[in-house]
């Protein structure tokens, strides 16, 4: 058996199916150089647990989401919104736009009255522009 | 899917169930705020980021659909917009949280597992979240989240595997390679000899 340093972090998060878990874990019994190597990363996840927690939320994070959400419109708008929005895009596009990861290139035109500066309110003004190829 | 209470909450709020978003806030809004804070380590932005999230998540609910968990969703669109975030570059240049050495945050002493750390473990745990902060810094972009999903927040291998849309054989060694970083960026904290644990 060739050593299975590629497998010795799954080993430790207990990520082996347990026929290859019970090889590993026997590889280990007899090679000092692998135990060396599974003690090491051992030691560095322990010392990740042993991090503190990170900040919870402020008080006012509720507050101020809540003041971010009643300024957005009702869901059932929300989405008549995003339909505007991508009714020029292609085809392969559209089907895209369903998948969530998506929504930052569109939240911008759902934010008109939010941009910061010159540059983004040009880059918003020509995005119902036709597209240099004449798509509709 | 129809077992993930999330997911019922968030069919709800699609109905038009506002107590149903609420809920999913309460549920998530402190990982939502912790798991960004991973990536600006500073606690403002950090919230500013979870609330990205909630908003995004308000706005596009009509699009969800139970196909996934709803908590490997969350963590897709939070993961997105902390990348696209940091990919702007604004927080290389964010200066250091006062009183912090090297740029992270001081350590939350009432976060501390448990009593008061004498003002030499208090260093040190500032030292070690200095260096954390450096190796996610360091690390490639899939391997960073890897790491903080699996270390931090909990999330099995399928799990992250979901969250990043790809397979379980990916995330072992993405999560692999990173923890192998993490053992060198980390050497420096581990015992001077450590004893070898009987296999």
């Amino acid at each position: 058996m060739t050593h299975p340093v590629e497998e010795l972090t799954a080993l430790l998060d207990g990520a082996l199916p347990g026929a290859r878990r019970t090889e590993v874990e026997a590889h280990l019994a007899g090679c000092p150089a692998c135990r060396a190597e599974r003690n090491r990363l051992a030691g560095a996840t322990a010392l990740l647990a042993a991090l503190p927690a990170p900040p919870v939320p402020s008080p006012r994070f509720a507050t101020r989401l809540a003041a971010r959400l009643a300024r957005e419109p009702a869901p059932a708008a929300a989405a008549a919104v995003a339909l505007l929005t991508v009714r020029h895009q292609r085809a392969e596009e559209l089907a895209l736009a369903g998948q969530l990861d998506l929504l930052e290139e569109y939240e911008v035109v759902a934010s008109l009255g939010d941009v910061e500066t010159e540059e983004d309110a040009a880059v918003v003004a020509s995005l119902d522009q036709p597209g240099p190829k004449g798509t509709p | 899917m129809t077992q993930d209470p999330d997911a019922a909450l968030m069919l709800a709020f699609q109905r038009g169930d506002q107590a149903a978003f609420r809920a999913l806030y309460e549920r998530h809004a402190r990982a939502m705020v912790g798991y960004c804070h991973r990536f600006v380590k500073d606690a403002p932005r950090a919230e500013e980021l979870a609330q990205d999230v909630f908003v995004k998540l308000y706005r596009s609910a009509h699009r969800y659909s139970p196909s996934a968990r709803f908590k490997t969703f969350l963590y897709r669109v939070a993961t997105n917009h902390c990348l696209n975030e940091l990919r702007r570059g604004e927080y290389a240049a964010r200066p250091a949280s006062p009183g912090a050495p090297g740029g992270a945050e001081a350590p939350d002493l009432d976060a501390l597992p448990s009593g008061a750390p004498s003002p030499q473990q208090a260093l040190e745990a500032a030292r070690l979240a200095d260096a954390v902060a450096a190796l996610l810094e360091g690390l490639p972009e899939k391997q960073r989240v890897a790491l903080v999903l699996c270390r931090f927040e909990g999330l099995s291998y399928e799990e992250i595997a979901e969250t990043l849309e790809t397979t379980v054989s990916a995330v072992k060694s993405l999560v692999h390679r990173a923890t192998v970083a993490a053992a060198a960026a980390l050497a420096p904290f581990q015992p001077a000899a450590p004893q070898e644990v009987e296999p």
